[in-house]
This record gives C-alpha cells, structure tokens and sequence, in this order.
C-alpha cells in the first residue's frame, strides 16, 4: 500500500527544511578551510562584519566568549563547533557569516582574512599510519566506553574479537586463501542537503533539522548551552547514513545565540561532500578450507579511515567486526580492526556501513575459493551456510535465518544454472554471480529500552501514534501505523502519526542502522496493548460491563452483547484523552528453550543474497548489470511495498559506487571530484531489472515477527556483481568502483 | 528588472535582481516551495519546471529568461485538488520514496508524454534519464511512467 504522506509527496506540499521559513530568520554561510591541515593563527573578520547586510561573523572567538562547550560528539567527542586550534581537513568550518540575504553572506566569506600556518597532511591510512606521521589529534576524546584509541597515533580506535584458535584452524586447513579488497570514499548523495535553522527564545533553542538522530542531538545542545532544547525533524529527503549524525546543528545555534535571530543553514551540493562522507575501506582477509570446501578458519584485518574526525566512525568499525567473517559456520576466527584519523571530510555511516565491503570481501573470495576446488559458487555457499540453532562467532544463537532461502530465490531471480543469453557482439561477455551476508542492528551493551512510543485516545476519536523514528523516505509513519492499527484492532484511517519532534514523542535512539521497524514496532505494540487495556477498562466502568466481553471496534468499544460505546464519547466522559507509553526492552542475553544461556551481540541479524548478470564489453571496459536478483529474510514485511523498494533502492544506490562513484583528493590534500559534474550517479539509463524477494521466517520478538531491512539491498550489491564480473572475464576483481579503464588493464593483463 | 510571467495559470509581475534565477523566482518570491534545489548547475533535475510546456532545469535559467512565458510547477498540475494522472500513477506504482526528486519527475513525465503520448521503454528511459532519483534504483518511476502513459492514452 501506498503510504500516508504520498499524496503530500506527488503534489510538492511536502516541506522539507529547506522549505521551512522562520520570521525573521537571517542566513548563514559557512567559511571553510582551503588546505587540508594546518594551524589557525589568526582570523580577522572585522571587513566581514562591516560589510553592510552582516549581522555577525562567529570564529572561535565568540565561541569563547560566549561561554559555550566548543566541542561536540556523543560517541567521539572530537569535533570542534569552529576550528580552534587546527584545520583537520579541506573544507573543515573556520567561521560562519550571518547576513539578511544568501548574497551578502557569500560576500562577507571574501572578506574574512585567516592565517594559515600549513602542516603535512595525512591523505591515506598508509600514510596516517606510517612512523613519525603527523597527528590529526594531539589527545583523544572518546565518549562511548568501548572505543580504544592508540596513544601516539592516528589510531582513533582498535579493537578484535576472537572465536576457536585461528591458528590451530590455518593447521587444519587443506588450503589457505589470502586476499586484500579495498574500497574507496563516496557520497551519500541524498537529494535533500544538509539544512537546519536554529532560534533562541525565552532561554531556549528550537533547532528545526535534518538529523536522523534527533535525541542525541537534544543532549548535545542542551550540554553545550546549557539550556532547554527542541530539536524538530520533519520529512526529510533522503538520508542513507549522511544525516545520521548531527554536523552543523551546534554551530548554528551558536550562530543565532551570537545574532539574536534565527539563523537558517543550507548546504551546497558541493560542501554536503566535505560534510559526511563513506570512509575509504581496506581489509584482508585469509581463510583456510578444506578440500570438500567447508571453511575451518578466517581471520580478517581492515582498517576504516574516519577522516578528520570520528564522530560516529570509530564505532562503526567496531560494530562491523561481528559481521566481518559472513553469514557462515566458521569454528576458528579472528577480527581486527583500526580505525584511522586523515585528514579528509569526517565520515559518517552509509547505508550497510562497512558491512557491504566485508562482503565484498568475503563472497569475492569465496567465488574464487569456488573455483580453484571445481565446485559451484552457489553448492559451495551452501555447505557452508549457518542453519537455526548455530552459534555465531560472537556466542549468539541465530534464528530467523534461513539464508539458503535467499540464496536460492536471489539466485533464481536471473536464472541462476542457464547459460545468460547471447550478446549483440562478440566482444561483449556475459556472466553470473551470486553475494550472501549477515548484518546486526545497534544493540546496547546491558539490558534496556532504547526507544518509546506513546498512543494517544484523543477527542476526535482518532488514535495519535508519537514516535521519534525519522521518516527519511522509508515509509516508517505508515508501517508504524500499520502496526499501531493491527496491535489496537481498528482500521488505519482511525491512526494519526506525530514524528520526530523531541517535545511531542518519547525518546529514541536513532533512525539508522536498520533498526526502527523493530525497535519502534515493539515499542507501539506495547503502547497499543497498554491503550487498549486502559480503554477496555474506563469502557468496562461506562458501559458497566466485564472488560473480559469487550474489545476494540472500528468506530468504539463493542460489547460482545452489542452495546457500544464511541471513542469520542468515551473520552469525553472519561475526563481527557487516555494516553499509553509503550518501550523496546533489548539486550542482555538470550535463553533457549533447552535452557543455555547465550550472548547477545545483535538484537537481530538479518540474512539476504543477491545475484547478478553481467555483461562486460571487452572493447570499452563497459560493465552493464543486466538483472539483479535480491532476496532477503525479513521476519515480517508489515508493509510488503515498502520492503520491496527498500530493496530495489539498497540494490540501485550501492550500483554507483560499485560501477562508478569514487571521490579522488589528490595529493595536496584538495577534492578533485567536488561536485556532481564530476561525480556521476546511477540513473533510470544504468539500472537493472530487478528481482526482488520478500521471505518471511517470523524472528521471535519481531512486532508480528518482523525485523528490519532498510539497508541489506545496498549491503549484498558489489559482491554479486564482482562475481559476475568474475564468471564473464575470469578476472577477480579487489577493488570498485568498477571503472572501464581498470576494467581495461585487467583484461589486458588476464592476457 | 521587471518581468512579467504566467506561472500556474497565474499572472505574475515581479522586479528582480537580472541575477535572479527562474528557481529563486519560484521558490522565494512565489513562495512555490514543491520545486527543488540540489545541484545548482543543470544536471540532477530536481528544479524541473516546464516552461512553456518544455521541461527545464529552473536553477540553471535568469528568471529574465522566462519572461512572458507560461511556467508549470509541481503546484499547477493538478486541477482543483483533483490529482493529475501522472501523479495518481506514481502513488499507485511506488514512483518515489523520500519525494525529493519527485515534482521534478513528475514534470518530466508530463513533458515526455505532451511530446511522445506512447512512449516505449527505451524512449522513457532515455527521456526519464536526465532526472536523478537516490531512493528507488529507477523501478518504481519506470513503472509510473508506464502505467501514467496508459492511463493517458485511455483517457480520451
């Protein structure tokens, strides 16, 4: 079904924050740093400030004086609101100019004088970790506790998790595979750009954004201002990872503090790539196998370059160790990694997050393990394959997995085991491949409720669901309404959604990491099951009947006898509205139904394949994707359109930066590719057909046994079509985005 | 500079800077706020607007430039808040997700269909390929495009 806000959607009534006008708001601009590192020695703004038209120009002067935190982050707190002592990268924020108009911004930016005292940057992780580098941190400031930074490097964090003895696994193995994959930065590239207005009034700030995570970013203004903080988040277009964080909120507040207006921010397309970006990914990983192909050991290494600063990517990087070794049985295992400070744009999570390049990694190998053994790529994934009831390298029991499932309905979607048809020239190659993947949610370290949902009965008989998940274009108004209307019994045009305004909805963690159908689905089951029973109850007292005969019907409470009672005159009668906060208690441990206890590092993991034709033309280096067949175990669709264009859009989003997305700085540290001129996106011309598969296993605690997907499409992409690559050139590629001219040079050298 | 223009059916007159673009027209001295910015130079579409009847990318065009002239934007297509065809397609086949791209698409479609009213796959994707989409990977839009040319076609 469609969902609630498309009407709004087709006819442009939508408004997105760079729609929103506030009375009296003045404009920003931001002015950024021109070299990649370097000392602040000196910023002299006082042209800018008499350029008529300006009504302030915020350096870290003001921000002293002002008596404001400088610096902000809730996982790594390592980001300063303007640059303080250091430029971390080109385009870090040295200054904002606040003017009446767009126009006399942009001029006061000319104005501003700032002395630089350059540094060597760090443009790669080679050379960030080489000895003697230069440090983008002179301290480390990580805020949640299981972050480990290495003293005296650029190492922002460094962590491993073992299962079995690696060692002893290589021993066993009748063969042993070494490979390094690498994958470099690219941009989220969501339609709608970064945007926020901040205003202050009566001590308190109403910052209007388009953040994914608006509570953290409550307690990040509220402990930087030391005051009260609304942070409101209406539709936005588009996030993918790019707006998981707050990145200009802090410094705009400050700018309206300093302005005494309100103060609207609107990013260029060009400064959104020196805002967020994907970190550039390198891992190696070995597997030992025996000769029938059953794995016995992996160990894997990566490093994530985080930029210039962490803010959410060192604990990306350790989220992705649990993943990093795939959806398989494997008795020995080591993961390591390191995440690593540059001095490029900060990285932000993007959809799948390192997941989609162990992946990459992982199932690229596996097809050349394939066939150097002489067994099927598909038969080989399967003997190898985790079943219900197996025990990941994290101690967790799996469940609700059903990969082979996947697999085999991928697989099928392009008619996996007949020969592709025949190209309309000799030099063009066809061929097939095939990806599987495990991915994990968020999950916290103890037992406890990340997240709210509140149910109100209102006057007007309509039942309001407040929920913080961020609607970013996934449709989660309309699957929470759904849940909320099957979880209460009444009809959908009964259910009202309020979203993502931190004074109307209860708390939650985030939209991200494909957690919100879950976590938020539980949470407005529980509210609906503790509505319901108060309703059931003041209705028992009006109607004077059992609670036990009644229950809740499309237009009121119906007693079984066929009495009734309208939700409009039930609330009134009962004083008010009758409201129910329902909560997602997660973490903890797990207990099987034999008794043994088992961790859990994952609320839930989620399974899927894709499968893709290829078809390579050997004269221009050209890789088309004919078809792309996609399956993935969702528990539940409670919404089945909706889970089959998440995965449409995960498979045709992750297209780009397989075939031809890359940002490129060069060696001074500038971006070469610094608009879409030079950075070509996936359109209707280079998309596949696609083949999706929805397969539902229920998961155990699932709302109506659903998990989340928004982001598996994109993860299991770059694998199937390297392997396809693979099958039609008998060339294994390590690294993407899959350019004609590498493709070139690679078919050359296969000669 | 003074320029006088018809936008949804509308008469406008307006003094603007002669640096004014057709989308700042749109979007801050109209208010229409359904047209879209993201590239700012004439690549991803999502400022389309028709411009006597043609789809145009309104950031890279002087508001000067549509002088006396018939502007459509995503407001002026559908007729006394009945949805126009094209839009009630793109709800029934899944045309969008986050919407951003949407009104430019939309757009785009109607040009396509004023100019070629049966259209085939390959002259939708050739004409579809100058807008860009993040959320859908093209399908659902594909599958729109098709559905609204039919609903078209069968009207009349």
């Amino acid at each position: 079904m469609p969902t609630l806000e498309a009407a709004d959607k087709v006819t442009g009534a939508t408004l997105y924050v760079g729609d929103l006008v506030v009375p009296g708001m003045a404009h920003a601009k931001v002015l950024r740093s021109p070299l990649p590192h370097a000392r602040v020695v000196s910023i002299d703004a006082a042209e800018a400030r008499a350029l008529p038209g300006v009504v302030c120009v915020l350096t870290r002067d003001e921000v002293a004086a002002a008596g404001i935190e400088p610096v902000y982050g809730f996982v790594y707190r390592d980001a300063p609101l303007v640059a303080l002592d250091k430029v971390r990268y080109q385009g870090d924020i040295v200054a904002v100019v606040v003017a009446d108009d767009l126009a006399t911004a942009e001029a006061a930016l000319e104005l501003i004088e700032v002395d630089y005292d350059e540094l060597e940057p760090v443009m790669d992780v080679d050379a960030a970790l080489a000895d003697g580098a230069p440090l983008v941190h002179d301290t480390f400031s990580p805020i949640a506790p299981e972050l480990r930074p290495v003293e005296g490097t650029n190492v922002c964090h460094r962590a491993s998790i073992a299962w079995g003895d690696v060692e002893a696994g290589f021993r066993e193995a009748d063969r042993i595979y070494e490979d390094t994959f690498s994958a470099p930065p690219v941009q989220h590239c969501a339609l709608d750009l970064h945007a926020c207005v901040a205003a202050i009034e009566d001590g308190a700030i109403t910052v209007w954004t388009n953040c994914q995570s608006p509570f953290p970013l409550q307690r990040e203004l509220q402990r930087i201002f030391k005051m009260d903080a609304r942070v409101i988040v209406p539709y936005v277009g588009g996030g993918f990872g790019s707006k998981s964080r707050d990145r200009l909120e802090c410094v705009v507040t400050a700018a309206a503090q300093l302005a005494g207006r309100p103060v609207r921010l609107v990013l260029t397309q060009e400064e959104t790539f020196l805002t967020f970006i994907r970190p550039a990914y390198r891992g190696t990983i070995k597997t030992g196998v025996k000769d029938d192909g059953t794995i016995v050991a992996r160990h894997v290494r990566f490093t994530v370059d985080v930029g210039a600063y962490a803010i959410s990517g060192a604990r990306s990087a350790n989220n992705t160790l649990k993943v990093a070794t795939g959806p398989y049985r494997i008795p020995n295992a080591l993961v390591e990694c390191d995440a690593v400070y540059t001095n490029k744009p900060p990285s932000a999570p993007y959809r799948g997050l390192p997941t989609t390049q162990h992946t990459m990694a992982y199932e690229t190998q596996l097809d050349r393990i394939a066939r150097d053994l002489g067994i099927d790529p598909v038969e080989l994934r399967m003997r190898n394959l985790v079943v219900d009831g197996d025990v990941h390298i994290t101690g967790d029991l799996l469940r609700s997995t059903h990969a082979k499932e996947c697999l085999e309905a991928a697989a099928a979607g392009i008619d996996w085991g007949k020969p592709s048809e025949r190209p309309d020239k000799p030099a063009k190659l066809r061929g097939k491949g095939v990806s599987c993947t495990i991915k994990y949610t968020l999950t916290p370290p103890t037992r406890l409720s990340e997240n709210g949902a509140e149910i109100e009965l209102r006057e007007d008989g309509l039942f309001e669901v407040r929920i913080g998940t961020v609607n970013i274009g996934q449709g989660s108004d309309t699957t929470m309404a759904q849940i909320a209307a099957d979880g209460l019994g009444v009809g959908l045009d009964r259910i009202r959604v309020v979203h993502s305004d931190t004074a109307l909805v209860p708390v939650d963690s985030s939209t991200t990491a494909s957690r919100s159908t879950y976590h938020m689905g539980n949470a407005v089951l529980d509210a609906a099951a503790k509505l319901t029973a108060d309703v059931l109850a003041v209705a028992s007292q009006l109607l004077e009947r059992d609670a036990a005969s009644l229950a809740l019907g499309p237009d009121g409470v119906e007693a079984d006898d066929g009495e009734s009672i309208s939700y409009e005159e039930l609330v009134r009668r009962s004083g008010g509205p009758l409201t129910a906060l329902g909560e997602c208690v997660v973490g903890g441990t797990y207990t099987a139904p034999d008794g043994t206890e088992y961790p859990i590092a994952s609320t839930f993991w989620s399974f899927a394949s894709a499968a893709a034709e290829v078809e390579v033309d050997t004269d221009t280096g050209e890789v088309r994707v004919l078809r792309m067949g996609a399956a993935s175990n969702v528990g539940k669709a409670v919404n089945p359109d909706s889970v089959r264009t998440q995965l449409e859009g995960g498979v045709g989003m992750e297209l780009g930066p397989t075939l031809f997305e890359q940002l490129v700085w060069d060696e001074g540290g500038q971006l070469l590719t610094a608009a879409l001129m030079d950075y070509p996106l996936p359109t209707m011309e280079t998309s596949p057909l696609y083949r999706p598969e929805i397969i539902e296993h229920p998961l155990e605690g699932g709302p109506f046994g659903a998990k989340g997907m928004g982001e598996i499409g994109s993860v299991i992409t770059p694998a199937a079509v390297l392997n396809a690559v693979y099958d039609a050139t008998g060339v294994m590629f390590h690294e993407v985005p899959l350019l004609p001219h590498k493709v070139l040079a690679a078919l050359e050298g296969r000669k | 500079m003074k320029i006088e223009l018809k936008v949804n059916g509308k008469r406008e007159r307006r003094e603007v800077p002669p640096s004014r673009t057709l989308l700042e027209l749109v979007r801050e001295d109209l208010g229409l706020t359904g047209t879209k910015a993201y590239c700012h130079s004439g690549i991803c579409g999502a400022c389309t607007v028709l411009l006597d009847g043609a789809a145009v990318s309104s950031c890279s065009l002087l508001a000067a430039q549509a002088d006396g002239a018939e502007v459509t934007t995503i407001e002026g297509l559908a007729a006394d808040g009945a949805l126009h065809p094209i839009q009630q397609a793109f709800i029934d086949h899944f045309g969008f997700q986050c919407g951003y791209c949407t009104p430019g698409m939309v757009l785009l479609t109607k040009a396509l269909l004023d100019e070629v009213p049966e259209p085939t796959r390959e002259d939708i994707v050739r004409y579809m390929g100058g807008n860009i989409c993040r959320c859908t990977g093209y399908a659902g839009i594909l599958a729109s495009v098709e559905a609204a040319a039919k609903a078209l076609s069968t009207k009349d």
